[in-house]
Order: C-alpha cells, then structure tokens, then sequence
C-alpha cells in the first residue's frame, strides 16, 4: 500500500458514496438515491428512476382510448381513481362528452374518498420514516375501513378503475351514504387521537420542524404542485383555481402553510383529510338523482386534434394531454405527474443535510414510484 | 432551563401517546384476520375470477361468441371460438390468460347477454402458471357438465333448425311442382 491510498475506513476517506435503495423501506418503492456521504452529511445525491417503467403512456397510446383508464389505476397506484379522473376527463374534453351531474358529485366523492386513503398512506408511511411505528399501524387500520368503502363500491380496493368516460361505472350500492357517514366520524375523532399521538410531539417536531425548506420561488420554479406547493405558502389548489366536476359547488377550505418545510406539508395533508371529509359529506347530502352514466357512443373516434386536462391529485397537479388524429387510438399520450417534478427537488433540498433529515425531507415530498416511472 | 422544560414537555407527551396507545390496546376489537384459518367476508361486487353463468332453463350457458368481450379487453386475455351460427351459437373454447388479466371489469361492461360475470373468489395464487389459465370448463359455471349440455343443446337446435328449414324447402317444392302439375294441366 503507497502511502498516497488511505487505508479503508480511515476518517480521511471522508466521502463515500452509498446506494439508498431500490429496495429500501423509506424510499416507498423502487427508487435508488445514490448518496455522495462526508461522514453524516450529505454532498449530493442522484435518484434513479425507471425501475418501474411500464411504458404506461405508450401502451395507452396503442389502444383505444376507453380502454386507457385501467391502466392509469397503476399511475399512482395509492389514489386510482384520481387517476381515472384525469384520464377521464381528457377523454371528455377530447371527444366532446358530458358528464351527468350525479355522476360529477359521485366521482368527487370517490376522489376525495381517494383522497384521505392516500394522505393516511403518507401519514403512516412518514411517521415510520422518521420512527413511530405506532402511527402507522393505526393510519393503516382507518385505511383498511376506508378501501373497504371502496371495494363495496367499485368490487376492487386498490385498481379501482370505476370513474370512466362520461360518468362513474355504477351508483353507490345500498345504505352506501350512511356507512360512508359513519367512518368519517370516526375517522375525524381518530384524526384528532393522531394529532395528539404525532403532530403534537416535540421529537417529530424536533425532526421535521425548520427541514427541507422551500422557497415559493423555488416550488414554483421546480414546478411543485399540491401540497408542497401549498405547504410553501403558495395558495394554489386546481380544485379552486380551475374547478371541476362538483368542486365550484362544494365548499372547502385550502390548507395553506408558509413555512415550507417537512413539518408544513406534513400539516397541509393532515388538514386537507378533514377538508376531504367535508367536501364528501356535502357530496352526500347535496347529490341529486339522476343517471351515473350518460349514454356511451358504440364507437368512440374524436375528430382530430388534442385536448389537455388538469386535476388535483392528492400529491399534485396530475395532467394528461391527448392527441388524437380522429382514429379511435390516440396518437399520443402523456401524463404529466407530480411525483415525478417533487422528486426533481430531492437534490437540492437534501445538500447538506444529515441522512436521517434526508429521509425526512423524502417522506415528506410523498412521491409514489409508479407515477414517476410511468 | 431550557433543557428541563423541553424535557418537561417530551415526557408530558409520551405520557399522551401512551394514554391514546393504551386506549387502543383495551377498547378496540381486533381488526386482523388470521387469514389462511379466516377469510375476509368481500363485497358483493367484488371483481374476482370469472365464471360464465349457466341459464339452466335454457339448458346453456348465455355466451353466444359475439366476441366483444374479447375486443373490449385492454391487454387480450380471452380467445374464444364460436360454434353453432345464427340464433343457436355458443362457444365450445373459452380461453382467458389471467396471468394478464388487471381485473378491470370492462369486459363485463361490454357484454350484451351478461354472459360473463366476476365472482367473488379472491385466491388466484399458485406455483403453477398453467393454472392460471381458464378454460371454458373451469369458467363455465356447472363445469365441464355444463358445457357438454350446452354442446348438446345447441346441436339439437341446429338439427331441429335444418330439420324445419328442410321441411319447408320440402313443402316449397313440392308446392312449386304441384303448380306446375297444374300449369302443365292447365295447358
Ligand atoms: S377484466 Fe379487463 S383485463 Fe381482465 S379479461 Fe376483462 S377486460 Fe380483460
Ligand atoms: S361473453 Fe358475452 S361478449 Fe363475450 S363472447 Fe360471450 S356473449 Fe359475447
């Protein structure tokens, strides 16, 4: 050995490059962080995507455009149904279809339903990230009586693919109201419990309080969206600014927090579950009768030309642009997700931070691997 | 001071999660199944393996091979092939690759004889690919009775099709040769 080579495991050696994943709990999927250390800290980091990649935007593009909507259940796999909105509306805007106004309160009901599923998927997930398994567990119970909800309603608890072009694909089963009344009421009184359990916690204060900051500059300049747009004070929210389907008649509050840092998110999502709760609620009682899908044409062939459809989705702004040459497939396809942007800021933010804030500041951007990879 | 006082709060807020802990431990019903010994009671619109329903007044199953189930399918998990033609058809191959299937229910939708439902069946795990394959006698509901009948069933109204169209090609042309007898009468 020259004496030019430190030994191995010298403090010398201050960097040394680790891989964080693509199997690892805390990167809530198969992304890879192929981290550049100095002792604690972090130098740099790089994530690695495209270990999920399916091709999802070309395999929508080579079939018809109705049979696109299941595959968008495997987007962001924790909230399908706001991805078949997304699709869906493209597909309306592209073919010129209305949507029935019972079915637009129904499938606001679902989302927002969707919605508080995926925010408990961030709740739990986060908090053991940061290590309180106990939060997690019980995030997880309320989940399960929440997709129990769902699977009465659409048969499938995960890939719901029930909100399709021109309306929802059946109305609520029986006594459906009332079983959804009755979780939300004893979901907000555990909502309160978690807020004592988690939120109210020097240590996770101490954890996520003053971590991660972003600037509204930089959100917006990263083009953030969703709540970590919302969590850097910036008061966007396309539920309000571009409303759709039942939401210009529903009232609800937009969480707004101007910290930007882990623990703002954190609370913008705690608080937009109790919004969701209110926004279902109003759903219920305000949904007239009527039909849940309009009548579908045999053959769907839009005249050409392309059509662009936003939607807020529990992490962000999920947009799907269609192209159409007046065949029936489309010519192209794309999503554009926010997963994928919010994982863009992920270098940055970590730059000098300790590993353990890195997965903090992770957890708390809430990315879902499938919708970035596509 | 500062350091008491936070330590004042950290352990005033331990005291508070253990209480709510606590309060979970001893006034809540277990929510876990012990699965393989219980099994979750699903919904009734459960989207789980396919069965074609067997119409027992009918003597058959509803399927007529339309294919529009097949065409429907995002990712082409059903091939069938026809038998029979016109009114009395079915299918005598029904074929679907559930290693493919997403479960989407759009086959289901696109059906007009509601031919082809989903039941409430969830285990589709096995160490064998093959299993994965339905054919028709494990989709059609009765099994491979079933769609002997409706073989049967189908064949027997195709003959009694043919036997009537025969009698009546036969009565044509015997009403057409009795005309000419007359016409040859006549004349
Ligand atoms: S459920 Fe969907 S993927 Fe499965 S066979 Fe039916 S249409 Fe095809
Ligand atoms: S299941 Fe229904 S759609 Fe499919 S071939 Fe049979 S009748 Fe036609």
């Amino acid at each position: 050995m020259t004496a030019m080579q430190p030994a191995v495991g010298a403090s010398t050696s201050s960097d040394m490059t680790i891989n964080l994943g693509p199997q690892h709990p805390s990167t809530h999927g198969v992304l890879r962080l192929m981290v550049a250390l100095d002792g604690e800290y972090v130098k740099s980091c790089r994530p690695v995507v495209g270990y999920l990649h399916r091709g999802l935007e070309r395999m929508m593009a080579a079939r018809p455009y109705r049979q696109s909507v299941p595959f968008t259940d495997r987007l962001d796999y924790c909230a399908s149904l706001n991805s078949n909105l997304a699709i869906s509306q493209a597909i309306e805007r592209i073919g010129g279809m209305a949507v029935p106004e019972r079915a637009q309160y129904l499938r606001v009901m679902l989302c927002e339903m969707n919605r508080i599923a995926s925010h408990l998927i961030f709740f739990g997930t986060y908090a053991a990230d940061i290590g309180a398994t106990t939060a997690f567990l019980y995030a997880f119970r309320e989940r399960e009586r929440l997709l129990d909800l769902l699977e009465a309603y659409t048969g499938a608890r995960l890939t719901c693919n029930w909100i399709r072009p021109g309306g929802v694909a059946s109305d609520m089963p029986e006594g459906y109201a009332q079983a959804v009344c009755a979780f939300l009421d004893g979901f907000l009184k555990e909502l309160d419990a978690y807020d004592t359990l988690l939120t109210g916690n020097p240590i996770f204060r101490v954890r996520t309080e003053g971590v991660g900051i972003i600037s509204p500059e930089k959100a917006i300049a990263y083009g953030a969206s969703g709540p970590v747009l919302r969590g850097s004070g910036v008061n966007i929210d396309l539920r309000r600014t571009e409303p759709y389907d039942a939401y210009p008649r529903t009232q609800f509050d937009v969480p707004l927090r101007t910290e930007g840092d882990c623990l703002a998110r954190y609370l913008v999502r705690v608080e937009e579950m109790r919004q969701s709760a209110r926004i279902i609620r109003q759903c219920l009682r305000e949904m007239p009768e009527g039909e849940h899908w309009g009548k579908q044409p045999k053959v769907f062939r839009p005249a050409a030309g392309e059509a662009y459809s936003r939607t807020e989705s529990p992490r962000g702004e999920l947009s799907i642009y269609l192209v159409s040459d007046g065949t029936a497939n489309p010519v192209r396809v794309r999503v554009r997700g926010p997963s994928f942007v919010h994982l863009s800021m992920l270098p940055e933010l970590v730059r000098g931070v300790k590993v353990a804030d890195m997965i903090a500041i992770l957890g708390s951007l809430d990315t879902v691997l499938g919708e970035v990879d596509r | 001071m500062r350091l008491i006082v936070s330590f004042a709060q950290g352990f005033v807020s331990i005291l508070k999660g253990m209480a709510i802990t606590f309060l979970n431990l001893v006034g809540r019903r277990k929510i876990t199944l012990q699965y393989p010994y219980q099994r979750p009671n699903v919904s009734p619109r459960w989207r789980g393996i396919f069965y074609l329903p067997y119409n027992d007044e009918a003597g058959r199953i509803n399927c007529v091979g339309c294919t529009l189930c097949a065409q429907a399918c995002p990712t082409g998990v059903i091939t069938m092939t026809k038998m029979g033609a016109g009114k009395h058809a079915s299918v005598n191959a029904f074929t679907m690759d559930l290693g493919r299937c997403m479960f989407c229910n759009l086959c289901i939708e696109a059906c007009p004889f509601d031919a082809i439902h989903m039941s409430t069946r969830f285990e589709l795990a096995s160490v064998d690919r093959g299993v994965s394959l339905l054919t028709i006698d494990k989709l059609a509901q009765g099994g491979a009775d079933a769609v002997e009948r409706t073989k049967r069933t189908i064949e027997a109204a195709l003959e009694q099709e043919a036997a009537a169209k025969a009698a009546a090609a036969a009565a044509k042309a015997q009403a057409a040769a009795g005309a000419q007898a007359a016409e040859g009468a006549d004349a």
